[in-house]
């Protein structure tokens, strides 16, 4: 009886063992086992695509983009099959992207996408490459793939929310923050955002208790604060404004132009 | 007696006028306050590019940049900190 448990032990400690080694000392390139033209050329061609990869990875991590884009746009030429493809397309509009060649950089990122519709991690980029060169409309067509695709997914609602708060759709913004923090109550930043979409949406009371809750949270969060004061003096609340706008004044040495107008509003509201 | 009256009318005409100037100054002053709060309650920044990917793709235990885009959580979704 007390045998019986050995047997499948021994054999799932060799299972395991061989994945282990499998895992820490992966096979060398194989040996090309044909005198076939096109698949020594394919061979080839592969054994290129890899070892321009991790040239490119390491050019990228080292920041020297061109060089990067050089490695991808010969791997994007030697067209190889998914998901290498869409990979050096993404990691190529990285490159372009910090190239400042930001509309070379979305359309790569549309192609990758279009290659591998689930892929994320395009999705995000593009949104924040969209939103760099200004594009909201295309960013919000992103957005709402990234949000179907990926509910709950972070990412893709503060994203969409940001597009949504800045092309003037206030409700969709609400929204998207609101459930973005239904899973992150801690995320100031969201709060803020909710916030602004709030004031835009003539609703005080909600959006200083919003603000209110995003400098709870990080009180060196000036930009909230400000928000705050303007809430509150919006509201009648002149002392407490007063209050906040002298707060972000002492505290924002950071940003000098919100300083200058935290400073201004804080003095006319004293001199009144 | 006619100078009088003219007189009088002249100084309430100036009274309007400044009246209707005054209130036109302080609305100006007070909608180009509001519209410069207005102008300063900018949104957040915009979230930072995720990563690169090397040639195994983006499925997998070890891509980060896909674990990231599809984060519930922010903190591991590397979006903007206050």
């Amino acid at each position: 009886m007390r045998r019986s448990w050995v047997v499948p032990a021994l054999i799932f400690f060799a299972a395991s063992a061989a994945l282990a080694r499998a895992q820490m000392y992966p096979r060398a390139t194989p040996l090309p086992q044909t005198t076939s033209v096109p698949a020594l050329r394919a061979l080839a061609t592969q054994r290129e695509v890899v070892e321009r990869f991790h040239r490119g990875l390491a050019a990228e991590e080292r920041r020297d983009w061109a060089a990067a884009a050089a490695e991808f746009e010969r791997i994007v030429t030697l067209n190889p099959g998914e998901p290498q493809n869409s990979t050096a397309r993404y990691d190529l509009a990285i490159a372009y992207a910090n190239l400042h060649r930001l509309d070379d950089a979305a359309r790569l990122l549309h192609e990758a996408i279009a290659r591998d519709p689930g892929f994320l991690a395009a999705m995000a980029n593009l949104i924040a490459v969209d939103l760099a060169r200004g594009d909201l409309r295309d960013a919000r067509t992103v957005a709402d793939r990234f949000v179907t695709a990926a509910p709950d997914s972070a990412r893709a609602l503060y994203g969409r929310g940001l597009v949504a708060l800045r092309s003037g759709d206030n409700a969709t913004a609400r929204n998207d923050f609101g459930k973005l923090l239904q899973a992150n109550p801690a995320y100031a930043v969201a709060h803020y955002d909710l916030g602004l979409a709030q004031v835009r949406s003539n609703q005080y009371a909600s959006a200083e208790r919003e603000f209110q809750l995003a400098v709870d949270l990080a009180p060196a969060y000036s930009r909230a604060r400000f928000a705050l004061g303007t809430v509150l003096l919006r509201e009648g609340k002149r002392e407490q404004a007063r209050a906040a706008f002298a707060s972000v004044a002492n505290d924002s040495a950071g940003d000098p132009a919100l300083r200058n107008l935290a400073v201004a509003m804080r003095d006319a509201i004293k001199s009144r | 007696m006619m100078s009088r009256r003219w007189l009088r009318l002249f100084v309430l005409a100036a009274f309007i006028a400044v009246c209707t100037l005054g209130f036109g100054y302080g609305y100006a002053g007070a909608q180009s306050l509001q519209a410069m709060l207005d102008g300063a309650l900018q949104t957040s920044a915009a979230p930072g590019l995720l990563g690169p990917i090397t040639e195994a793709g983006r499925v997998g235990w070890a891509c980060k940049p896909e674990q990231m885009a599809g984060a519930g959580a922010w903190q591991n979704a590397e979006l903007p900190q206050p």
